[in-house]
This record gives structure tokens, sequence and C-alpha cells, in this order.
């Protein structure tokens, strides 16, 4: 943990339970009690209805794969890993999220498929912030 | 007698958020933001979702983003206390215009709690960008800069219409094309810069890797760049000695700020921005006899066609591969040499524009500091700037008499 040279995110106060989540093994996502509907990044209001009535929820930690890149050049502790693969991923909630994505040949990009099954885990950065990362399963 | 702006718009409300001055916990920017704007909606009885311009001073994408808004007009005006009172002036123009007919003009600025947060939320948040609240969850992951970004988007069109990147790798040899005819440009020739000069697809696809799938020569140059236009009323363009190039259309939009809220990676809201500058003008893709699209990738220019209704969906790459965008070819596209050859400083807009107006105006051929360019024959252009991650486009529609 005190080797993670990578950027850690400093949270800011509004996505605390995603972030206390993240410390124990949870997914947690921001969900609109108003619409019903899941949105990600987490905000004060919903992007959908605007409603400000805004609640968290333990997801299924499951998605698919929306698209993907291969990084062969990166900054800062990221510099150490390349080739790595970046995506972004359709929660199976609804919304997106972006990750390096574990569990995949950055060599071998034409092996990866859109819409593949990702499941999230996560990696404690400090003692304080642990970051998900998604795997293909 | 009152001016045309007279009346033209009102001030219907105006509301603060719940806590000001010293708040017992600290705040931050957004949330000011967010409090004092769902407060006027609801003093007005205006839904935030029927707002259609957005002015604040330094981050209006981030606020619409905020709110899922995908405003018709974006002014980030940001010069100092009196930014506010320009918006509303803007505001008023807009409305008058009939551009809009909602605006909203916001501010959030924790002056105090940030001392509290240790510069959290305000602008100096180390690490993460502040302006950008969907940075906390993009920044931790590696990606550095633009080509990290665009590269997802090459992945997914290749993956729903079955394009290349080779069919992308068209752009830059036909832009290369252009290049070679404009001495301006850094990739001219190998007296300008020692990879200059013509290139092939297998240059483009054996060039470096940078981020799977784009290679360094489906990227943009880094370099430096000066400019400036004039524009001024049809009375002045017709009284000075050079050849007025008309605005006929103009139009803006946004789809997202963060690629994270991108919601089709093959799509950008330059249909929207061209669709409404085509109707400004009374023209439409077919009345266009030349482009200047922003081409910070190949994929940027790629998609920018499709949306400017040039080409077919999935097939914008067509135009350089089938040799229509190429010196001589029915469209001349990028007729500088593009951000891929000619030159591209980080904010590539104003290239464009020059160029729009040499082309259009005749002098193209008449050189800058002495060095000739290739004249066409166009006498309409369609302009499309693209900023961000996808994310904002300006198009505008030009021509000459």
């Amino acid at each position: 943990m005190a080797n993670y040279k990578k950027p850690i995110p400093e949270p800011d106060p509004h996505s605390k339970p995603f972030w206390e989540g993240a410390k124990a093994g949870k997914l947690m996502l921001p969900r609109c009690a108003d619409c019903n509907r899941v949105h990600w990044y987490p905000r004060l209001i919903c992007p959908h209805c605007h409603s400000t009535n805004i609640e968290w929820f333990q997801g299924s930690g499951m998605g698919t794969i929306h698209t993907f890149a291969v990084q062969h050049r990166a900054f800062g502790g990221w510099a150490d890993e390349v080739p790595f693969v970046t995506a972004y991923i359709d929660l199976n909630e609804g919304d997106r999220m972006f990750t390096v994505l574990r569990g995949v040949d950055p060599n071998k990009p034409e092996s990866i498929k859109i819409g593949a099954p990702v499941r999230v885990e996560f990696e404690a950065a400090s003692e304080d912030v642990s970051i998900a990362f998604w795997r293909a399963v | 007698m009152p001016g045309a702006l007279s009346r033209a718009a009102a001030i219907v409300g105006a509301a603060e958020a719940k806590e000001i001055g010293y708040p017992e916990t600290p705040k931050t920017a957004i949330q000011l933001h967010i409090e004092a704007i769902k407060a006027v909606s609801e003093q007005t009885g205006i839904p935030i979702s029927r707002i259609n311009g957005v002015f604040g001073a330094g981050w209006s994408s981030q606020i619409a983003e905020y709110l899922g808004l995908h405003p018709a007009y974006i002014d980030t005006t940001s010069v100092g206390g009196c930014s506010f009172e320009m918006h509303v002036h803007h505001a008023l123009a807009a409305i008058h215009a009939g551009i809009i007919d909602v605006a909203l003009v916001t501010h959030g600025e924790n002056g105090w709690s940030q001392r509290a947060t240790g510069g959290r939320g305000t602008g100096r948040a180390r690490g993460m960008d502040p302006w950008d609240p969907g940075s906390l969850y993009t920044n931790p992951y590696g990606v550095s800069g633009a080509p990290s970004n665009y590269s997802h988007a090459m992945t997914r069109h290749n993956h729903r219409f079955g394009s290349t990147p080779e069919d992308f790798a068209h752009i830059s040899v036909v832009t290369r094309q252009w290049a070679t005819l404009n001495p301006r440009a850094v990739m001219h020739s190998k007296e300008t810069h020692p990879f200059g000069g013509p290139i092939t697809v297998e240059d483009v696809q054996n060039s470096r890797l940078v981020s799977w799938p784009l290679t360094l020569l489906h990227i943009c140059l880094v370099t430096d760049y000066g400019g400036a236009i004039l524009i001024t009323s049809p009375e002045i363009a017709k009284s000075v000695k050079t050849k007025p190039v008309w605005i006929a259309g103009a139009g803006e939009s946004m789809s997202h700020s963060n690629m994270l809220e991108m919601d089709d990676f093959t799509a950008t809201s330059a249909a929207a921005s061209s669709a409404a500058a085509y109707r400004m003008a009374g023209m439409g893709p077919e009345d266009m006899e030349m482009a200047m699209v922003y081409d910070s990738f190949t994929i940027t220019a790629g998609i920018t066609v499709e949306m400017l209704g040039l080409a077919p969906r999935g097939e914008g790459f067509t135009l350089w591969k089938d040799g229509h965008a190429a010196p001589g070819g029915r469209l001349p596209i990028n007729t500088n040499g593009g951000g891929l050859s000619f030159n591209h400083s980080g904010m590539y807009g104003m290239q464009l524009l020059v160029e729009a107006y040499r082309q259009l105006s005749g002098t193209a051929e008449d050189g800058v500091n002495g060095l000739k360019g290739k004249q066409t024959s166009a006498r309409s252009c369609v302009v499309n700037g693209t900023g961000g991650s996808l994310s904002t486009t300006g198009t505008l529609v030009l021509v000459s008499d």
C-alpha cells in the first residue's frame, strides 16, 4: 500500500458513501429516489430529473466493456505499467465508469471484446482510499 | 429611441445557496452553485431542464454537464467581479437573437470553506481537476492527455461500423498531401522537418503506438501558433479594401465535458451545432464546397464530417480514402495541412478560421510571410471546431460573394 505510486483521489464530501464502500469492498452507487435512475459520477442533483433526493445502494459490481484502448505512454506511477488497458464499463445498473481493466492482454487488443462481462475489485491505495478496478471474467 | 435590444429580456428570479457567509460545515463550489440553481428554479417554477443557455465565470460546461443539460449557448466569460453583469448583457443579446430563451447565470465560490477543505472543490485540489467533478473518477486510471482519451472513440467506431484504423490512416495521408502544398506547414517537406513530405498508410500504421489503436501519425502536431481575424459590420465590410467572407450561419453545442459522460463514442455535438449553423444560413451540407474540420486526431475529423452531414454515418473516412478530400477532389478538406501536418498549438480553432478566410477570399496563394499556399475554387466552407474530449463544438458556415 505504501508502494502505491499512482494518483490517489482525494474524495469530496458528497461521495463519501462510495469511498467508504470501496474500503469495505462494496460498489456503492448513487440513485435518484424520485426517478429511480442510477447516475455516475456521483452528484448532488439527479442529472435526469433534477431531484436532489439522492440515495446510495450497493451495486452488483458487474458490468460490460463499452469501449477500450491500450495505453503505451503514461506518466508518473503509471509509466512503469505500460502497456495497460483502459476501458469504459457499462454498469449492469446503468450509466458508465472508467477504469484500468485487469485480466486482459494489452499486447493482444484484438482478443479484448466490447460487450464482454467484467467484475469490480478494489485496491487499497492508502489507509483511507481504495480504488475500483474492473477485471474481465 | 430605444436600441433594438431594449426590453428584449427580463430577469425573472434571483436566489442564493442555502448557507452563505461562514457555513458551519465546509461547502464546495459546486454545492453552492447547485443550491442556488435549485432554489431559483423552484422560485420561478421554471424547470432546470428548460434552461438552454448557461453563463458562468470559467466552468460553464461542467455546470451544464452536472445538470445533464445540453445548452445551445455556453458562456464562460471570466474577467473578474464584473463578469456576471457581462453575462446578463450577453444573455440579453442571445435571447434577442432568438438563440435561447431561458438563460442561467450562476456562480459558486467557497472563499471561506476552502480553508477548511484544504482547497478541495475550489480551484486548487491536489492531483485532480477541481473544475471537473468527473475527474475524481477518471484521473486515477493512468490517462494522460488527449491521445489516451480519443483512442477509446476509435475503438468504438471500429466496433460499431466495422471501420479500421487503416481506414482512418487515409485521413493522415491525404492531409499530408495538402501540407506538401503549404510551405508554412511543419510537415511540408524534408526541408521543414526530418519526417516531412508525403506519407503512406503503412507509414501511419507503422509509426509508434501511443494509445492503441492510435499511432503517432494519427495524432496532431504540438507547435506554436498565433492568429487573429477581424469581424465587422456589413457597412464596414463593404468599405474596406479586403474581401468580405460572410458569416452565413453559426451554431454551438456540447454533449459532455469529461469523456466519462460521452453517451455515444462515435458521435459529437457537431450534429446539433451544424444543424443550427445550416439552418441560420439557409444552406445544407450539399452546398458546401470545402470544409475545415478540427483534426486533433484522425478520429476527430472522421467523426466530424459524419456529424456535418458531409458523409453517411460510419463512412466519414471514405471522403479521404476515396480521394474526395484531397487536392483536386470534389470536397477539399483541411487545405492547410490540418492539425495533423500543418500546425496544432493545443487549441487549433484559430488555424481553421485563418485558412477558411484565405481560401474563400481567394488569397491563399498571396502567401503569408511571403510563402504561397494552395488555392481552391471554393466559395462556401463549413468550419467545425471541437473542444475537450470530443466534448464541445462550434460550427460556422462561411461564404464569399
